[in-house]
Order: C-alpha cells, then sequence, then structure tokens
C-alpha cells in the first residue's frame, strides 16, 4: 500500500488532481482509497457524481461511536473508496481536530484492513494551519507529500509554507517531500518560478497540468475528466502525472492472491 | 441555622427555595440506564474513589510524570502528596507560549529526560500523563514515545491520559487507566498454565472469597498487581495462562490483555444474585478446570449473616451509592428480598448489567427512590436525617447526613456467596459503629495509604 498527502492552497485544485488521479489509478485495477481532509468535504464530488456522502465528523456529531465504517465511506466511479472528513460548524469549532478525529476514527474503524487499498490519497485543506492539518503527513499516514501550486505569488507562498513544515518535521519519521504539481495558471515565467521554489526546497517538479477548458466541463457533469472525457488530451496528462508520481513513490505492491502470487503496478 | 428538611422538598440546605425536582425520581418513573439528564454538575467531597494517581501507584517502582497547565495538576500534586507519595510524582506545566510555538512534543521529551536525570535512581517504568491540551492539538505522542524509549532504554514508558473532554467518550478515564496498568507487561517467553492473574481491581481479593478459595485449592498460583511488591514481581504477571476481572471498568483491561499477550480473558463479574454468582463460578470451574466449593454452605452461611444484619437493622432505611459497590441495584435487591427497607439508591447512571436487577426493583420495589451524585442540585439537597439511616458508601453517607455508614469503595475484594456475607457483617459493623463521616470520607483513595 502507498500513501500520498496532497497539499496546497486552497483552490489551487488539489481535489479535481487527487479525483482524477484516483480515477487513474482505479483504471489500472488498483484499489484506491480518497480521504478528504477539507471541512468543505467535497474532495471526492466527482468521483460520487454529486451524491450526498455523511461525512466522520457528522457521524461522530450525531452518533457519537454508534456507526459503522460502511456510513463513512461511499464506492464512487473505478470503485474507488471515497471518505469525507468532514469539519466543524462553520465559523465555530477546530478544523484541525476535526481531521485528527476523522483520521482516528477512520484507523480505529479498521478502514485500512478493511478496504485493503493499494493506494490512499489524502486531499488536504490549502496550507498547514496548524497541527490536525500536518495530521496526515504523520507517521502511519502519507508516506510522501505532493504539493500543488501555480506560478502565482499565493499559491508558491502556501507551498513554500507547506515544504518548510515538512522540513520541520525531518527527523521525526513523517511523509517525504515527494514533489511539486504545476497546475498552470498560465501565468508569466510560470515553470520558471515554480522551479525556482523546487530549487529553494531541495526539491523537483514532478508532473506539470495545463489549464483547460475540459476540466470545467467535466466538474458541470459532476465528472472526473477520466470518466467524462477519457479521449482528452487532459485525460491524457492526468495519466501521465500518475505515472510520474508513481515512479516517485515506488511501485504499488499488490496483495498477494489465492496462489500466492503478488503483482507490481 | 441548618433547615432539617426531608428529601423532596424544595427547600436548599441554606434554607433558600431551591428546585430539586431533578435530584430524585422513584425507580417507577426512571428510564434505564440514566435515569438523570446531563448537564452540569456536581462532585461531592467524598473522596474515597481511587483516581488515576491512586491507580498508577499500583505499579511498583513506577514514576508517574503529568503533563498539563498548573491549574489541572493542582489536584493531582495533592493525592500523591496525600498519599504521601512525592518521590514517586513529578509533573511538566504548559504555558500558553508552548502552543503557540507547538513545540509540545518537544516539552514532553525534554522535561521527561531532565525529570528523569534528576532522580536518584532511573525508575524501571515511567507512566506518563498527557492531558487535553495534547488532544486538542494533536501531539504525537507515538513520536514522543518512540524518542524517550530510544533515550533511555532501560525504563518502560507507558502512555496515561488525564483528559476529562473524553469522560463520555469511548473507554472511559477509569477504563483507560486500568488498562494501561497492565501495558508495561511484556509477551512472556512461556504461558504458565497453572498461573492465574486477577486484574484491574485496586485491592486484593479477599482470600475467603470464593474464587479467592476456588483458585487456592485448585493449586492456581495467583498473581494480582495490588500484592505486587516489586516491579519484578508485576513484570511476572505476564506468565499468566488466564486473567480474571470482575468489575466493569476492568473489563476492557482483560480484553487488551487476552488480545496483545494471547491470556485468556474471563469476565467474571461481582455480583450479589445466587444464580449468577453460581454461574460465574461454575464458568471459573470449567474454564480452568478446578472443583467448586461447596455452593450450599456458601450459600448458608450468607443468608445466615443477611438474617443476622436483619434482626439487627431491622426497618432502619438503607441507602446505597455506586462508589461502594458496582452493583448498587443488585445490592438493593439482595436488601429489599431480605426484609430490609432500602430508601435510596445513589448513581448517575448503570452499567447494562444492572437491568435484570432495575427491572426487578421496578416491580417489587416501585418507590424506591434514585438519586444522582453528580446532578448540580444535589450541591444544595439538604443533607440530613431525622432517624437513623445506614448508608452503604461515602457518597450515600454524604448526602444522607448519617453517621453510620459501610466506609468501602469498589466493593473492596469481595467476591461470591463469601462476598454477601461479608457485607452483611460490614453492615452490622457500620449500624454499631457510629463514625466522623466528614473526616472519614475527604479522605482521597480509601485503603490506599494515605498519609494524613
Amino acid at each position: 500500500m502507498i500513501k500520498l498527502a496532497f497539499y496546497g492552497k486552497g483552490g489551487i485544485g488539489k481535489s479535481t488532481t487527487v479525483s482524477n488521479l484516483a480515477a487513474v489509478l482505479a483504471g489500472k485495477g488498483l484499489k484506491v482509497m480518497q480521504i478528504g481532509c477539507d471541512p468543505k468535504a467535497d474532495s471526492t464530488i466527482l468521483l460520487r457524481h454529486g451524491r450526498e456522502i455523511p461525512t466522520v465528523l457528522d457521524l461522530v456529531r450525531n452518533r457519537k461511536d454508534d456507526f459503522t465504517l460502511h456510513d463513512m465511506v461511499m464506492v464512487g466511479f473505478g470503485n474507488v473508496v471515497c471518505v469525507e472528513a468532514g469539519g466543524p460548524t462553520p465559523g465555530l469549532g477546530c478544523a484541525g481536530r476535526g481531521i485528527i478525529t476523522a483520521l482516528e476514527k477512520l484507523n480505529e474503524k479498521g478502514a485500512y484492513e478493511v478496504y485493503q487499498p493499494d493506494v490512499v490519497l489524502y486531499d488536504v485543506l490549502g496550507d498547514v494551519v496548524c497541527g490536525g492539518f500536518s495530521m496526515p503527513m504523520r507517521n502511519g499516514y502519507a508516506d510522501k507529500v505532493f504539493i500543488l501550486t501555480s506560478g502565482e505569488n499565493m499559491a508558491i507562498h502556501a507551498a513554500a509554507n507547506i515544504a518548510m513544515a515538512l522540513d520541520n518535521f525531518k527527523g521525526r519519521g513523517y511523509a517525504e517531500l515527494g514533489g511539486l504539481i504545476l497546475n498552470r495558471r498560465n501565468v508569466k515565467n510560470e515553470e520558471e518560478k515554480v522551479g525556482e521554489l523546487a530549487g529553494d526546497i531541495h526539491s523537483q517538479i514532478v508532473g506539470m497540468l495545463s489549464q483547460s477548458r475540459i476540466v470545467q466541463e467535466a466538474e458541470e457533469k459532476n465528472m472526473t475528466v477520466i470518466e467524462a472525457f477519457p479521449e482528452s488530451t487532459m485525460a491524457e496528462e492526468y495519466r501521465v502525472l500518475a505515472e510520474q508520481i508513481l515512479a516517485v513513490s515506488g511501485p504499488v505492491k499488490k496483495p498477494e492472491n489465492a496462489e500466492g502470487k503478488g503483482r507490481v503496478c | 441555622m441548618l433547615n432539617r428538611l426531608r428529601h423532596g422538598e424544595n427547600t436548599a440546605e441554606d434554607g433558600s427555595s431551591a428546585d430539586l425536582s431533578a435530584a430524585s425520581v422513584s425507580i417507577r418513573k426512571a428510564d434505564f440506564n440514566a435515569p438523570f439528564p446531563a448537564g452540569l454538575e456536581y462532585a461531592a467531597p467524598a473522596r474515597g474513589s481511587w483516581n488515576i494517581v491512586h491507580q498508577g501507584m499500583l505499579i511498583p517502582e513506577a514514576h508517574q510524570i503529568f503533563v498539563c497547565a498548573e491549574g489541572c495538576l493542582r489536584g493531582v500534586v495533592l493525592t500523591a502528596a496525600e498519599m504521601g507519595a512525592g518521590e514517586r510524582f513529578s509533573m511538566i506545566s504548559i504555558r500558553e507560549e508552548n502552543v503557540l510555538k507547538g513545540d509540545m512534543e518537544d516539552l514532553i521529551t525534554d522535561g521527561v529526560s531532565d525529570i528523569l536525570k534528576k532522580l536518584r535512581t532511573l525508575p524501571p517504568a515511567v507512566l506518563i500523563y498527557t492531558s487535553c491540551i495534547h488532544h486538542f492539538m494533536g501531539c504525537d505522542l507515538p513520536l514522543v514515545y518512540k524518542r524517550l524509549r530510544e533515550k533511555f532504554p532501560t525504563v518502560s514508558f507507558t502512555d496515561c491520559y488525564m483528559n476529562p473532554i473524553m469522560r463520555k467518550s469511548g473507554l472511559t478515564p477509569d477504563q483507560i487507566m486500568r488498562k494501561q496498568l497492565y501495558s508495561l507487561l511484556e509477551p512472556a517467553a512461556e504461558k504458565k498454565e497453572n498461573v492465574v492473574d486477577l486484574i484491574g481491581s485496586s485491592f486484593p481479593m479477599e482470600e475467603t472469597g470464593d474464587m479467592m478459595r476456588m483458585l487456592r485449592n485448585g493449586g492456581k498460583t495467583v498473581r494480582d498487581l495490588t500484592l505486587c511488591r516489586t516491579y519484578a514481581e508485576y513484570r511476572k504477571m505476564n506468565e499468566a495462562s488466564v486473567c480474571i476481572s470482575v468489575l466493569p471498568p476492568a473489563k476492557a483491561a482483560g480484553e487488551e490483555l487476552e488480545k496483545r499477550l494471547g491470556m485468556k480473558h474471563l469476565y467474571l463479574p461481582f455480583c450479589y444474585g445466587y444464580d449468577e454468582i453460581r454461574e460465574n463460578l461454575g464458568i471459573l470451574s470449567e474454564k480452568l478446570k478446578i472443583p467448586e466449593e461447596d455452593r450450599e454452605s456458601g450459600i448458608a452461611l450468607a443468608e445466615k449473616a443477611l438474617l443476622a444484619a436483619h434482626r439487627l437493622i431491622g426497618d432502619t432505611p438503607v441507602a446505597i451509592d455506586y462508589t461502594a459497590t458496582p452493583r448498587p441495584l443488585g445490592l438493593a435487591r439482595l436488601l429489599t428480598e431480605h426484609g430490609f427497607c432500602v430508601s435510596g439508591v445513589y448513581a448517575d447512571s448503570f452499567t447494562g448489567e444492572e437491568k435484570e436487577d432495575f427491572l426487578w426493583l421496578q416491580r417489587n420495589a416501585p418507590e424506591l427512590v434514585l438519586h444522582p451524585t453528580a446532578e448540580v442540585s444535589m450541591r444544595v439537597m439538604p443533607r440530613h436525617t431525622e432517624k437513623k439511616l445506614l448508608a452503604f458508601g461515602q457518597k450515600a453517607a454524604y448526602f444522607t447526613g448519617t453517621r453510620f455508614f459501610v466506609n468501602t469503595v469498589e466493593a473492596a475484594g469481595l467476591y461470591g456467596y463469601d462476598g454477601v456475607r461479608r457485607t452483611a457483617e460490614m453492615m452490622m459493623e457500620a449500624y454499631l459503629h457510629e463514625k466522623d463521616t466528614k473526616t472519614r470520607i475527604q479522605v482521597k483513595g480509601l485503603g490506599c495509604g494515605c498519609c494524613v
């Protein structure tokens, strides 16, 4: 099992990118679990075609501990296991604490043992604003962190902060920085600016995505690009990105089958 | 001047008017298992029940370190001081700057290291109690323990918690603490068939109790944390092939030992009903392949003691509280069945094990009054009795204002038919000998060796 976390400034396209990656990986025959760690609870919306899903925190709030693992998940496109951590009442409560509770609850209910995903994708809200949002970086959660950024200054600033958080955690056995994903906004000298950031944080740009209308069109259909426009250039970009990420993260070893033969993707 | 009023009247202890409607309900009208609404709570100054400090001190030679804000440390510091266990207790205080800096992990690692370096001898085990702020902030405790274990390889560390916000979700602090008491036991190289651990009680089981007699006569070696005098003795508890718990908050500890160390866990709850006692002892006999004791003589002795107690106590009202016994309704039923006048039971909620007794009392003693202990109006409830009243437990004594009470907590080591016999004897003794209630109940941790 590989576990990957995706961070980046709010609105940079994390959920869209992660959902498309999930769809690509599922298409390769891998069992994928996507965990949205955002109070908005819309990380997996494209995989579940806009259907409502109870968030983990809603369940904790409304039913205390009287719910099962299956109440927390919805199987979406490509059999991707979708989970939304959810968040506190807007304007109240603590979102970071919410992420911690949700991830602990998933562990407690045996999410990883029961679904045995080959790949777990954590889609994490924006910047690392407090300890709660660094939870997916911790030992036992993600192995690698990928940061989405464009060439916009605010996105670069957020990416630098996230990289700094990872650097602060050096020696703790937390996730390593896998690299940057450039999600283009077509700003001036975009690739150079992001390349410079990669140099500053001693990392690399692992993949790039174009700004494309296709992405919005797929979203209007409540689908990933992979599902809505599988033949599009954009779909191909997501496939390439998935390969680039797997190349950095190491091969996914499928559990041994009944004949005792494992499989490497 | 104090008003001398009976319960149920809407006049408070100080004579002012107060809404006392939530302070009592007849069992006929009560809901199972939580008859009283949750809300603002009152803590009666009856302090005999053990807390997490008392329980942790059961591990011989272990050192406790509490990590929390200074205001929260007050209670646990006093507990340790009252026990005369200050040498085995240290603390690390958290300040606002630690929250802002986010250096909670370093604070614990550095603080614990500093404390251990300053102790005259390195303890074999350290219990670190973290608090709600660590929980809120998502402090990486596994990382803290990993670092400490690397730094002090000869010391065994375990995680304990002083986390009141988790009091009503998941395992209770009491359950967690009793579970963690055995977390320092490591897997044994070899299990010993004849070794049995008694776990999760704060008191050793009485040798006259049916379970202990069966174990001894069956050739079993019994190990019990409350009897361990050295850390080495404690560590040998890992050799048991079977562990037995008898108290509801100890059940999780047994389940954990079964899962982690492969011990067979038997939960044979303390109770008063002869049928249930018979069933539990039958399971003990079957699972451990040891002979049962003579049931009829055990029952006869219990009945004889109950008869004698009833002859002495007669119609004197008896009030029971949940700190004295895990089965307050079971005791109320036993006493009612034997002609005693049970006037009240003080408990905020009941375990599922009490349901049958609850329903029995609803049918057979519908006017039995249930009182909460934590509901806020109990703070001003009149605490006087006009006639002599016998209380079973400190809280019942406090709330009724009686000076005749059985001073016990968590059924202190009683078990089986013999436990019923001893209960009757304790009631007789308490009925005959007046006590200074205030002095007795304000001491923390009954039986823990308080030095004040």
